[in-house]
């Protein structure tokens, strides 16, 4: 997951036909690598925090903290469990969250979508410079080598 | 079969096969407290196949958490926290020798019902890596919402940046997990941290100089149910006092999990017959040692709320309870008190 950093400076409400979910919009400008992401209200989430059998606190001690997190107007869902602190796991699951509502909500028109479809394109053409010259290579050593035998054979 | 049975059939092994090399095949001979012994292993196991092996090892020994405990444990021998965090193509490589050893040995220890936290010695606690070492008790998550829900609280009373000169006590320290965060959380910040346990008073003083806060801390072997001068002589005034006390029933001690029962200090978990015991000594201290309008905040058991607010309402005019709130699973309750 990239790092996306977000600078708030005003909200403006989205186009009519997605009125229906009322999100403040934050506008980030400055560095390019920002993306504008939806900001979560707390009212639109369940969260649920998975410990496993018995009866917690205490009288628990399991390693698992794994956060699921509901984001009810889209009943989108996101399970985080990537750190060992439960504080961080909640976090992150709504940074993960943001970024699936951003695609959601802008469907094709996706920042996020657009840059990741970027990302591997450029590995694509990276891949094929590499192979390209691995081959220039052979091809260049082959012409040596024979250029060597030609020599040789001449030779009293 | 004992280690040294082992060497000799290693000896014999090794005359009768010539050139066979002996350390490509180690057998681990330690077993458990219940006679469990760890699997046969060669040199070239990778470690996503050591993750497997032990987890099903785990398994069919009935431990609990068997996929997770195997990964944090080999996570943890590989330099990480988690087993994400090791890169894709070093989990396909075979363990170095000293890998190997290592993870079968911190396995073995999980055979024996050993909290994963005592194995690698170590736990995360909201921002901080902690030392970790039986018994002192390893924090919970939920206690990660105590430490948010105070410093949210603080936030409140004295502004985003805290205010200035902040004085507070917690009770029952064990690991520091609670002080420590507030401490890496507040730079303005002065904490006494109290416990009973003399292993817990080194710890916490431990992770207190490892994580550079040992100035901002002083940490004292002492029991909250003592004598109350004594303990007031010791004890300044506090702006706040903070807890996660001991506050199981007795009675729910005998059904805990193996992991607990066999390896962390019971006076860390046992409350007395109503689990109360302790808490009621800390809201006494509380009440002679809370500055004006100073706050205690405690997690406790779900069914203590309304028994605490009818103790403090019927014999400690000096506090006020003002709030319960519950963690993320609904059970365990925080409650406030001015």
């Amino acid at each position: 997951m990239s790092s996306l950093l977000l600078r708030i400076l005003y909200g403006f409400s989205p186009p009519l036909h997605r009125q229906l979910f009322k999100w403040p919009f934050v506008l980030a400008a400055g560095k390019k690598d920002l993306i504008d992401l939806p900001v979560l209200n707390e009212e639109d989430l369940e969260e649920q925090f998975v410990r496993g059998s018995g009866p917690g606190g205490q009288a628990t001690n399991k390693t698992s903290n794994c956060v699921v997190l509901k984001h009810t107007p889209t009943g989108i869902v996101v399970k985080c469990h990537q750190t060992r602190s439960v504080t961080h796991n909640r976090k992150l699951a709504r940074d993960i969250l943001r970024e699936k509502l951003e695609v959601e909500y802008k469907g094709e028109e996706s920042e996020l979508l657009r840059r990741q479809n970027e990302s591997i394109q450029r590995k694509q053409v990276k891949r094929r410079k590499v192979n390209e010259n691995i081959e220039k290579k052979r091809r260049f050593k082959e012409t040596l080598n024979a250029e060597d035998f030609g020599f040789k054979s001449q030779e009293p | 079969m004992t280690s040294k049975t082992m060497w000799l059939l290693g000896r014999l092994m090794h005359r009768h096969r010539g050139g066979l090399k002996l350390s490509s095949f180690v057998r681990s001979a330690s077993c458990t407290a219940e006679g469990a012994v760890a699997p046969p292993v060669d040199s070239s196991v990778t470690a996503e196949q050591a993750v497997r092996l032990w987890a099903q090892h785990f398994t069919l020994h009935g431990i609990s958490e068997p996929l997770l405990s195997s990964q944090y444990i080999i996570a943890h021998v590989l330099g990480r926290k988690t087993l994400d965090g090791v890169d894709r193509r070093r989990l396909k490589d075979p363990l170095t020798d000293t890998e190997r050893v290592s993870v079968w040995k911190l396995c073995t220890k999980r055979l024996t019902s050993m909290p994963v936290q005592y194995v690698i010695q170590e736990w995360d606690f909201r921002d901080l890596t902690l030392k970790m070492k039986p018994p002192v008790f390893i924090p919970r998550p939920e206690t990660e919402e105590l430490v948010g829900l105070v410093l949210e609280d603080l936030r409140l009373i004295r502004g985003e940046s805290y205010g200035t000169d902040l004085r507070c006590l917690e009770v029952g320290c064990g690991s520091g997990a609670i002080s420590l965060s507030l401490l890496h959380s507040i730079p303005q910040l002065r904490v006494l941290a109290l416990d009973q346990s003399q292993a817990a008073v080194c710890l916490t003083r431990e992770n207190a100089n490892r994580l550079g806060l040992q100035d901002k801390l002083e940490v004292q072997h002492l029991d909250v149910m003592g004598d109350t001068d004594a303990l007031l002589s010791k004890c300044g005034p506090v702006h706040f006092l903070v807890s996660n006390p001991p506050y199981l029933l007795t009675q729910e001690m005998q059904s805990l999990q193996t992991e607990i029962l066999r390896f962390e200090d019971h006076a860390a978990l046992d409350g007395g017959l109503d689990g109360l015991s302790v808490i009621r000594s800390i809201l006494v201290l509380a009440s002679k040692l809370l500055k004006e309008r100073g706050r205690v905040y405690l997690e406790v058991a779900p069914c203590h709320p309304p028994v605490i607010r009818q103790m403090i309402e019927e014999t400690m005019p000096g506090l006020l309870y003002l709030e319960t709130r519950c963690d993320l699973t609904n059970r365990r309750k925080k409650v406030k008190q001015v």
